[in-house]
């Protein structure tokens, strides 16, 4: 059996390739029902086992087996059925949490814990809680009032599916299952990805283990391999931040705040442009694609300024090769003019999930504004998922400003793997 | 010879300062000869309102001097270490000078915080403000983005002007400066935030407002209320903008009650004064005479960091800056207590009521604590307006020049 590398509470494990059934997708949802109901009985035995086990680890120092072998396999149920309502997997989960589903999850073995951070486990989850609400979500929305004033908006009573990132990518997925019978690949490898993390911040909570979950992708198990694009980034950061540009990050942003407004309306104006001239001649002329693509260049390293996502201050003019996080985009290429025309209906999708991916890089950028501030050193997990965020965003950029007509990938960007323990591959996914 | 030029031409330039500081500084209608000094301010005030100011001022004396001294030495080791920060630029000379002068800013901002709270705490002690501590550090952070941009456009002006001018950036420099300047006095209404008309507080007030408008030749002029009263007890208000923009602004703690008409009649009167009086674009000219030595400083003291063309330069400039401005200060306020006694001069002569500006200024001093002696050292290097005592005087003045 394979073995959960030491420096991680759980992983990802993707056995699917990619085929839907259009009937069981049209009807997820419903479905789904007894597995909600059986996973709302199996929760609250999973509260009661999870105090007992907290008592008990905190008493020896290691949680009792029994315990440890019916928390992981409810943390395992609970990820087959949030893989199938959020069609990361196709098959209809067992209702025992049996490992061999399409999408399954490997716990930490069973080890010793500290004490002092078993009994102060609930207060060192929050902001993975923070990160995996933004990323999964548990169902609160923040939305705007009819009166312009803010309420809080319920929305699905569970902790699958209905979140952010996650919920948005499903809600896309089902309209493309449904036409395709096919799941799009960025779409399943970024599901997996947040049920990974997911599964980690249980198995950290429920005191299964007590390695801190890692927003890394490749950390979750998902070594997804991004296929070709005209718009790639390029990652050259040791992860070392200046405390003091940390502290002052926000108002160290403000001439990039206002040089992007200024920019945007000449961008703005060019994309305008663009856009007439691709229709017209097959392709974007180099002047325009020169000076769009710099501001996109621009853009991506401004905002990995802001996000933390870097660490020095970035120039103004979007010069490649001059940022760690940089953008690499092709020379103008011929595009499709039923695609150009259609450009903006078809943006549509793509701009719901970088808007959901935006959150969650603002998520990884406050808390790894603390992080960053007390180490000097901006945690990988942030780095990278803020990365993937930024990468998207331009790739998004990219397409609705008609530099390419190439659609923008969402699955993560190869993530950094895992100290493995004892020799064992972590799961690349298909191509 | 060229020593020679260069000492006549010095010598010009300081003749054509002072003959535009004198030109400046006579154009008042106030007359000369007036004694504002030697009142007794026990005719006025009872001992415990002169105990009790007193002491509220000194801890504000002395927090205010070691603020200063903590701004003077964290902008010294800024100075010193500041330019080490470059290495965590990607930007280029420009963009790496912006970043500099940023952290500087921020380094001086965080610097004057204890001392802010310090204040707050006082002013909430004795019933002056009634900010709380967390509000107060976050009530402003708008202006502050505002004022973290306006560095970043300074040192945009400045590095690439030295790019192409080297050492003479000065010159364009200063004048750019002016500019900005005016151009901040000229929007400054637009950026308060909201502002209302007196007539939909005080409708009787702003028929009385207009008529001392008229009177002062400012009709075109409208007086306005920001909501001030949330934050602090204190009363004030202000003359603003320029041209079109122009404004008289009122707190409304002027309107809670404390102070009668006839004080708000006096105050609108004295705001209208400076506006009658330019006295704006005339503070923007005291600017222009103060940033010519000013950028020429900035511009001699960097020359050995490579001048204001190189990053390096930018915390030493911060420096110099600040150091000048500190050393300007008393001379900024000999101007400012000039005007202001122009403004009251003005009030005096629109409303004929010199009883209803002592009754002003008693309020001032019962609601603001503002010390009406204040010690000469105090006067002299840190108010920015005359003494209590010298303009219950001025009133008097008035009075007794009115009287057959």
């Amino acid at each position: 059996m394979a073995m959960v590398p030491a420096s991680v509470s759980a992983r990802i494990l993707v056995e699917d390739d990619l085929h839907r059934s259009r009937l069981t997708v049209f009807f997820r949802l419903l479905l789904a029902i007894p597995h909600f109901i059986w996973l709302f009985l199996w929760t609250i035995g999973a509260i009661v086992a999870a105090i007992l086990n907290w008592l008990a680890t905190l008493a020896t120092g290691r949680p009792p087996k029994g315990l440890y072998d019916f928390l992981s396999r409810f943390v395992r149920y609970a990820t087959h059925v949030n893989a199938y309502v959020s069609l990361a997997a196709n098959p209809y989960p067992d209702f025992n949490g049996e490992p061999g589903y399409p999408i399954d999850v490997e716990i930490a073995p069973l080890a010793p814990q500290d004490r002092l951070k078993v009994a102060f486990r609930i207060i060192l989850a929050i902001p993975a809680m923070i990160v995996s609400e933004e990323f999964l979500g548990t169902g609160w929305n923040f939305v705007g009032g009819a009166n312009g004033r803010a309420y809080y908006q319920e929305g699905s009573k569970f902790s699958i599916a209905g979140g952010v990132v996650l919920g948005t990518v499903s809600f896309l997925a089902w309209f493309s299952c449904l036409v395709r019978g096919r799941m799009p690949q960025g779409f399943r490898n970024v599901l997996a990805w947040g049920l990974g993390y997911l599964a980690q911040v249980a198995a950290y909570v429920l005191l299964l283990s007590e390695r801190y979950p890692n927003l890394d992708s490749g950390a979750t198990g998902v070594l997804g391999v991004q296929p070709p694009r005209p718009v790639r980034i390029r990652i050259d950061d040791d992860l070392r931040r200046s405390r003091v540009t940390v502290f002052f990050r926000v108002f160290l942003f403000i001439p990039h705040a206002v040089w992007l407004t200024l920019w945007g309306i000449a961008v703005a104006l060019a994309v305008i442009a663009n856009w007439f001239a691709t229709l017209a001649l097959g392709r974007s002329p180099s002047a325009l694609h020169r000076f769009i693509s710099s501001y996109v260049r621009y853009q991506t390293h401004a905002y990995a300024f802001l996000g933390l996502v870097a660490n020095p201050f970035p120039g103004f003019v979007g010069r490649p090769g001059t940022y760690p996080i940089d953008l690499e985009i092709d020379p103008p290429e011929r595009q499709h003019r039923l695609v150009t025309l259609g450009r903006l209906p078809l943006a549509i999708p793509a701009l719901l999930v970088s808007s959901a991916a935006s959150s969650l890089l603002f998520v990884a950028a406050v808390l790894g504004w603390f992080a960053s501030l007390a180490t000097g050193r901006m945690p990988t997990g942030f780095r990278n998922a803020g990365a993937w965020a930024l990468r998207y965003g331009a790739q998004v950029n990219s397409y609705f400003f008609v530099l390419t007509d190439r659609y923008p990938y969402s699955g993560p960007e190869s993530g950094e793997e895992p100290e493995a323990e004892a020799g064992i591959e972590p799961a690349h996914l298909a191509a | 010879v060229r020593l020679g030029l260069r000492l006549v031409l010095l010598a010009l330039a300081a003749g054509a300062w002072i003959a535009a500081a004198i030109l400046l500084w006579r154009s008042s209608v106030v007359p000369g000869g007036l004694h504002l000094s030697g009142l007794d301010p026990h005719r006025y005030f009872s001992d415990r309102q002169l105990t009790r100011t007193a002491s509220f001022e000194r801890f504000e004396r002395w927090d205010f001097f070691l603020a200063q001294v903590a701004l003077v030495a964290v902008v010294a080791v800024y100075a010193r270490y500041g330019g080490r920060f470059a290495r965590e630029s990607a930007a280029g000379r420009i963009g790496t000078g912006m970043l500099l002068g940023m952290l500087g800013f921020g380094f001086v901002w965080l610097a004057q915080i204890p001392f802010g709270l310090a204040d707050l705490w006082w002013e909430r002690r004795h019933g002056v403000s009634r900010s709380g501590y967390l509000g107060w550090i976050f009530r402003d952070w708008g202006m502050l983005a505002g004022e973290f941009a306006f560095v970043c456009l300074a040192l945009l002006i400045v590095m690439a002007l030295a790019g192409k001018l080297r050492e003479h950036w000065w010159i364009p420099g200063a004048a750019a400066f002016v500019a900005l300047g005016a151009l901040f006095t000229f929007v400054q209404p637009y950026l308060m935030g909201p502002l209302h008309p007196l007539s939909s507080r005080r409708p009787r007030l702003a028929e009385a407002a207009h008529r001392i408008a008229l009177r002062e030749g400012v009709s075109s002029v409208p007086v306005r209320i920001q909501d001030v009263s949330g934050e602090t007890s204190a009363a004030n208000a202000e003359a603003i903008g320029l041209g079109p923009s122009r404004r008289v602004v009122l707190w409304d703690t002027l309107l809670d009650g404390r102070f009668g008409e006839r004080q708000v009649r006096f105050v609108i009167a004295h705001e209208y004064g400076h506006q009658a009086r330019r006295h704006l674009p005339k503070g923007i000219a005291w600017y222009a005479l103060f940033a010519l030595p000013g950028t020429f400083l900035i511009a001699r003291a960097t020359r050995r960091r490579g001048g204001m063309a190189d990053p390096a330069a930018v915390p030493l400039s911060l420096l110099v800056l600040v150091v000048l401005q500190l050393a300007g200060l008393p001379l900024q306020n000999v101007v400012s207590r000039r005007i202001e006694t122009e403004a009251d001069w003005m009030a005096l002569r629109t409303t004929h009521d010199p009883a209803g500006d002592r009754r002003l200024m008693q309020s001032f001093t019962r609601t603001s604590l503002v010390q009406p002696d204040p010690p000469t050292w105090s006067y002299l290097l840190l108010d920015n307006h005359p003494t209590i005592m010298q303009r219950i005087a001025l009133a008097n003045a008035w009075a007794a020049r009115e009287t057959p």
